[in-house]
This record gives structure tokens, C-alpha cells and sequence, in this order.
């Protein structure tokens, strides 16, 4: 052992340490981040949890056909309108069984931000002990990349694509994860694969706050095949994300804001744009707009960070 | 054995529906309010507030989310109930059809609505045909006593092992609903005793933590198939176990309702009309008083809905001369009533005699006895020859 090499982070135990429950080549893309996202979440909370998916990039791997899965986990497979809603019923019968399994929603934004965002937002104001995950790539993957409601500013889907008029997407993300923190939720954070120590230290702080109440974690989760990005490049695009207040990372418990990892002097966001092929049809104007309400959400979660300081 | 006398008290369908499920100690229910099921609601989450009841109500912000919850909770292995009308079932339509195919066994109320299409804030039936093939067991009752008892034989029947299917108990919004009648309120230790026998059949499948077990699982090829018939057959089983069911009941309570049909004077009847509901009580009515002037017409009362109950039906109705069917809701493309039209599909068995659709009772408007005698007279002129309308909107022509 030479005294320059780098101390192994401790997230690499869960990779070493823990039963792999997946089978082989599974059905997703290389370079997937959900794919590792998926992998990730059982290394930490345990492979004994029970998931509750829907309709998605994930279920062709969560899913079983007929008899058979690609994974050892419980597995309920919900509609994309009742994933929340499903989970809240099972969650409510097994504590009442005395049974403290934990229940957790694994859905993408299509069903998160969109289609399921009214359950979403049932549970989390009844306060549900149940976390939810959404990984959030930005758009309907599974169906062809069209768009969704976490789709940002400028970016050219399937049904917003870029022209000889269009910019692409002409409104802004919807900001689900401080919606739901809003709630109240007993917690709520973003995470990125790129940052995994942060990634599984909120994977245990959501174990221990489904304890008091309902619990959201909200992925970014780039995909190579919709934003047409190289896949090898997955992660840098994550850590770019994270590098220039694209995507800040931050929790909330109770609804009070606490940015988890600042960024001291963070990069214009013009050097992340760059990496993802979605949005390189954008002009000086867009991006310039696109920094906008980067730096506008950016202050927005500064402002609430400050108030619990 | 026999159960004991219930107390008796005055009260309403809708709360007939809540004392029927309270009897039954569901471990989660839910729902969201809509007119006219609301004091369904109100009245269990009352039982729920005072301590008559240890169930997990939970107000959720839709009834999309009413059924997701009880589907997840009656997987899980609770016992579930839920109550919806109208707009809040088809709001509920994607969780409906899977709650079928989850074999999830949830009992839930519906008081029948008009709907979809024309807002209506009336009574009518659209609402259940509109899911009839949904997957779910549906039965229609005909006044509060019905109501209540009927709640607890759909536990009976939705958690038979040999069946696991979810059930409608379907009573006419506005009308049942609203009224308040003497209603005899079976002893809790009695409905136990009565719901005693499905704790000794075999455990039901339920989703085991920690356990690797897919539920709501992607059915591909022929294991989709495989699914489906197994879903279809339990479907056929389950209207000759009502018929046990309310025979069981009938033994041990003292009331019966007939299981999947009511026959009504139809032994010696020529001509026959079927009827749903509350309507049934009307039509009685006006059996009995033609009886007087001589027309031989005999009632059937159409209980169960999904299944059809095809065998009892033809035989109830093989060999009349004329049949009517009185209708709360429409068949769109069919220019007749829906329990018409499958009451017609029976041809072969019953033979080819004059059928006679009447469409009646559609937002609030009362099935009246002129009505019922209206058509009675013109199924009996159509059983001796007479030319005769095949389909008649009787509030259009009254």
C-alpha cells in the first residue's frame, strides 16, 4: 500500500458487502443511470423492502412476466395513477399486521411529477409511511422520449423537438421535490449517481423518517438514449448537473430546507447544456434564459436554506 | 343455529350500507365523498370516531386513490371496503378493472347514478353498466334492509376462496339512498358466526415481505391467457355460490332475497317482466292488481348483474309468451335498454317470443304504477299477437 493512494469511500462497501439481487443482463440500456439507481436503492435499504412500480423504463426489469422476474424483491406492479396510492394501502395493512416492512414507490417523473403526481400528493399530506423515489430523466422515456413535466426549458423531445421554429420545450421543469417538501413531508431530498455518499446517506435518513411519515427522494437520472448522450458519460453529466446549480442537491425535513452539498464557485451552465445533445439546437438567448431559472431556483433554495440556519 | 333478533331502527339506505360494513370489521376503508353516497362515508367514519369500529379510514383526495388504497391494503390481507356513486366510479375506472384482475376481494357500495356524459345529480343506473365488464361481481338490491344485508353476503362472497373477485352492491341512488326505513341491525356476534366460514378455508395469496413474489405481474402470451380464463371461470362460479350464500343467510337470519333472480307470481304466469332494484317494489305492485283483472304476469327480479345469471333467467322466463324489461339506463348503438338487450341474448333458450324494452327512471324521474301498467298491458297484447314497439322511452311518451 503506497501513502498516495485514495481512501476507498464507503459507499464502495455496499457494492462489495451486499447480496446482488438482480439477475444478469437485465433489460436496460448501457449507461443507465436508473438501472443504477435501481441497483443502488435495495444495496441500502435492504433487499427485504417492498417495491411498488408502475408502467416505466424500470418495469420491463421490476416487473415479472408470467411466473418469472429478473430480480429477488416483492414487487407490487401498480398503474401509473396508483402507485401512491397502492403503496399507502399496503403500508397501512402491514403495520396494522404488526409487519415493518418498508414500503417504497420506484416510479420515474411520468408517473412522479405527472400522471401520478395526485396520489403523490395525497399520500405525502396524509403523511403516508411510505418513501417514494422518483428518477427523474426528464421526459417519457420508456415510450420514445417525448415530454413531461420535468422536461426543461429549451429541450427538444419527441413532441417538443427543436425546428425551424421550435426551441424545443417552451417552459421550465416543474420543481416536484420542493412541492413535495412543501407538504410537510417528514423528509424530502434530492440525489444524483453521481454523488453517492450523499445518495446513500439519504437512502438511510428516508428508512429512519418513514418512520414518522412519508418520505420522497427525487433522482436525477440522465438517459443516454433520450438526451442522446454518450454511455459513458451518464455520471459526468450527473456531476456536471450537480457542479453548475442545475441540479442542487438538497433535504428538507418537515419542510425545512438544508442544502447538503454547495457548490463554492459553480460552473456556468453552459458547460453542462453542452454534454447533452437535447439541447444542442439552443442559441446564446435560450441558454441565457435557461441559467435564469437555474439561478432563480438556485436563490429560491438558498433563501429557505438561510431560514434554517 | 339461528341469529338472535337485531335491534331495529329507522335509517337510511346509505347508512344501511355503513352499518352493513361495520358489522363486517373491515381492517381499511375509504372513500370520497360524492352525492348521494356521502353518508356513507360520514356515517362510518362516525362509527370510526366513536370507537364502535377499529377500521383505518382513510380520506384520500380521490376516488382513483379511494380504490389504489383498498386494492393495495386487500392484497396486503386486509379485509376492505369502499363506496362510490356516479363520476367517482368511472373517476375509479383503471383501478376497477385491476382490482378484478388482482382477484383483490373489495367490497364496495355504489349508489346508482347517472352517468357519464349529461351531468346529472339524479339517479339512474349508467354508472354500473358503464363498468359491467369490468371484472367485478355486481348485484343489484332493492331497499335498505337489502342493502345492509347484502354488505355482509358480499364478504361471503368476494373472499370465497373459490372465487377472490371484488363486488358491487349496487342500490338506486336518490331513492334508496334518502330513505329511511325500519331496518333490523343484525348482532355483531351474529354476522361474525355468519362470516365465521372463511376463516377455515385456505389462506388466500397475499404479498409476504421479504418473500420474492411479483403481484400485479405482466401476463404475457399464453400466461395472460391463463390468467384471464382462470378470472372468467371464477366469475362462473360465483352466482351459483350467491345462491348458497343467501340460502345460508336465509337460514340463519330469517330474511332471504333469492341469490342471483326474485321470482314473483311467475309460476303460472303467460307473460313475464324483469325488473332491477327499487323499482322491483312498484312492480309488485301492479303484478298483483293486473292479476285481479285476469292478465297472467309474473315478475322476475334481476339481482345479480355480472354474472348474468343466464341459466336461472331462462328457465325463469323458458316458455312465456311475452317478456318486458324495464331499464334504469341506456344501451348505446343498441336503440334499447342493457338488461334488455342481455335478457334477449337468451332467445335460444327461452324461445322466439315478443321482448319489449322499456327505458324508464332516468334522472330522478319515478318509475310510477301507470308506467309498470303501461307496460304490462303491452307485453300482454304483444304475447296475443299484437303489433308492439320493440323499444319504448316511457317518459318520453307518458
Amino acid at each position: 500500500m503506497t501513502e498516495t493512494k485514495r481512501k476507498k469511500s464507503p459507499v464502495f462497501d455496499y457494492f462489495t458487502e451486499t447480496e446482488d439481487v438482480f439477475a444478469g443482463g437485465v433489460a436496460w440500456c448501457a449507461g443507465c443511470t436508473l438501472e443504477l439507481a435501481a441497483r443502488f436503492v435495495p444495496k441500502v435499504l435492504g433487499k427485504d423492502i417492498l417495491l411498488v412500480g408502475c408502467p416505466s423504463c424500470s418495469a420491463p426489469v421490476f416487473f415479472g412476466q408470467n411466473r418469472g422476474t429478473w430480480h429477488r424483491m416483492s414487487y407490487f406492479s401498480s398503474l401509473m395513477t396508483g402507485v401512491a396510492s397502492n403503496a399507502s394501502g399496503i403500508s397501512r395493512m402491514f403495520r396494522r399486521m404488526g409487519k415493518d416492512t418498508t414500503v417504497v414507490c420506484f416510479t420515474g417523473d411520468g408517473c412522479g411529477a405527472d400522471i401520478g403526481f395526485q396520489p403523490l400528493s395525497g399520500a405525502a399530506e396524509r403523511n403516508e409511511h411510505v418513501i417514494y423515489i422518483t428518477y427523474d430523466n426528464e421526459g417519457y422515456m420508456n415510450t420514445g422520449y417525448q415530454r413531461s413535466s420535468t422536461t426543461p426549458l429549451g429541450a427538444s423531445t419527441s413532441t417538443t423537438p427543436a425546428g425551424k421554429v421550435g426551441h424545443g420545450k417552451p417552459t421550465p421543469s416543474k420543481y416536484v421535490p420542493l412541492l413535495i417538501a412543501m407538504h410537510g413531508a417528514a423528509y424530502a431530498a434530492t440525489a444524483t449517481l453521481s454523488h453517492l455518499e450523499d445518495f446513500a446517506r439519504k437512502l438511510k435518513k428516508a428508512k429512519e423518517k418513514v418512520k414518522d411519515g412519508f418520505v420522497y427522494l427525487h433522482i436525477f437520472a440522465p438517459c443516454v438514449m433520450g438526451w442522446r448522450i454518450d454511455p459513458s458519460a451518464s455520471i459526468k453529466v450527473c456531476r456536471e448537473a450537480v457542479r453548475t446549480n442545475y441540479y442542487p442537491l438538497w433535504e428538507a425535513e418537515n419542510g425545512a430546507v438544508r442544502l447538503t452539498h454547495e457548490v463554492p464557485s459553480p460552473r456556468p451552465v453552459a458547460d453542462y447544456l453542452k454534454m447533452v445533445r437535447k439541447f444542442s439546437h439552443l442559441g446564446e438567448a435560450d441558454i441565457e434564459r435557461i441559467a435564469a431559472t437555474v439561478s432563480q431556483r438556485y436563490a429560491l433554495l438558498k433563501g429557505l436554506d438561510s431560514l434554517n440556519r | 343455529m339461528k341469529a338472535e333478533k337485531g335491534e331495529i331502527k329507522v335509517i337510511t339506505g346509505n347508512a344501511a350500507a355503513a352499518h352493513g360494513a361495520r358489522l363486517c370489521r373491515p381492517d381499511v376503508a375509504t372513500s370520497y365523498p360524492i352525492t348521494p353516497m356521502s353518508e356513507v362515508a360520514e356515517t362510518l367514519s362516525s362509527f370510526v370516531a366513536n370507537g364502535l369500529i377499529n377500521t383505518d379510514m382513510v380520506e384520500v383526495e380521490g376516488e382513483n386513490s379511494a380504490m389504489n388504497v383498498v386494492a393495495g391494503a386487500s392484497l396486503a390481507g386486509g379485509r376492505v371496503f369502499t363506496a362510490t356513486s356516479s363520476w367517482g366510479l368511472s373517476y375509479m375506472y383503471d383501478a376497477v378493472q385491476q382490482a378484478a384482475g388482482f382477484r383483490a376481494p373489495i367490497v364496495m357500495v355504489i349508489a346508482n347514478r347517472e352517468s357519464p356524459g349529461i351531468l346529472a345529480v339524479s339517479g339512474g343506473q349508467q354508472d354500473i353498466i358503464s363498468v359491467r365488464d369490468a371484472g367485478w361481481l355486481q348485484v343489484i338490491v332493492e331497499e335498505g334492509q337489502e342493502i345492509l344485508d347484502t354488505v355482509i353476503m358480499a364478504y361471503r362472497l368476494a373472499e370465497d376462496y373459490d372465487i377472490q373477485l371484488p363486488v358491487m352492491v349496487n342500490y338506486d341512488g336518490f331513492y334508496l339512498s334518502y330513505m329511511a326505513t325500519g331496518i333490523e341491525i343484525p348482532r355483531q356476534e351474529d354476522v361474525d358466526a355468519f362470516l365465521a366460514p372463511l376463516k377455515s378455508q385456505p389462506p388466500r395469496q397475499i404479498l409476504e415481505p421479504g418473500e420474492a413474489l411479483g403481484c400485479g405481474t405482466h401476463g404475457i402470451d399464453v400466461g395472460f391467457v391463463e390468467l384471464r380464463y382462470r378470472q372468467c371461470q371464477a366469475m362462473e362460479r360465483a352466482g351459483a355460490r350467491l345462491d348458497e350464500i343467501d340460502a345460508a343467510f336465509q337460514d340463519y337470519f330469517g330474511r332471504g332475497y333469492g341469490g342471483q333472480i326474485e321470482e314473483y307470481r311467475l309460476d303460472d304466469a303467460e307473460i313475464a317482466l324483469v325488473t332491477s332494484g327499487s323499482a322491483t317494489g312498484t312492480a309488485r305492485v301492479v303484478v298483483d292488481q293486473k292479476r285481479q283483472e285476469g292478465i297472467k304476469v309474473g315478475l322476475v327480479k334481476l339481482r345479480l348483474f355480472r354474472p348474468f345469471p343466464r341459466q336461472k333467467l331462462a328457465a325463469a322466463l323458458k316458455g312465456k309468451k311475452a317478456v318486458g324489461v324495464v331499464d334504469r339506463s341506456v344501451g348505446f348503438g343498441w336503440d334499447c335498454g342493457p338488461m334488455y338487450m342481455e335478457v334477449r341474448a337468451l332467445t335460444p333458450e327461452i324461445g322466439i317470443v315478443p321482448m319489449l324494452s322499456y327505458i324508464d327512471g332516468l334522472a330522478n324521474l319515478d318509475i310510477t304504477v301507470p308506467h309498470i301498467e303501461r307496460a304490462v298491458d303491452e307485453v300482454w297484447a304483444a304475447a296475443q299477437g299484437k303489433p308492439y314497439q320493440e323499444t319504448t322511452w316511457i317518459p318520453l311518451e307518458a
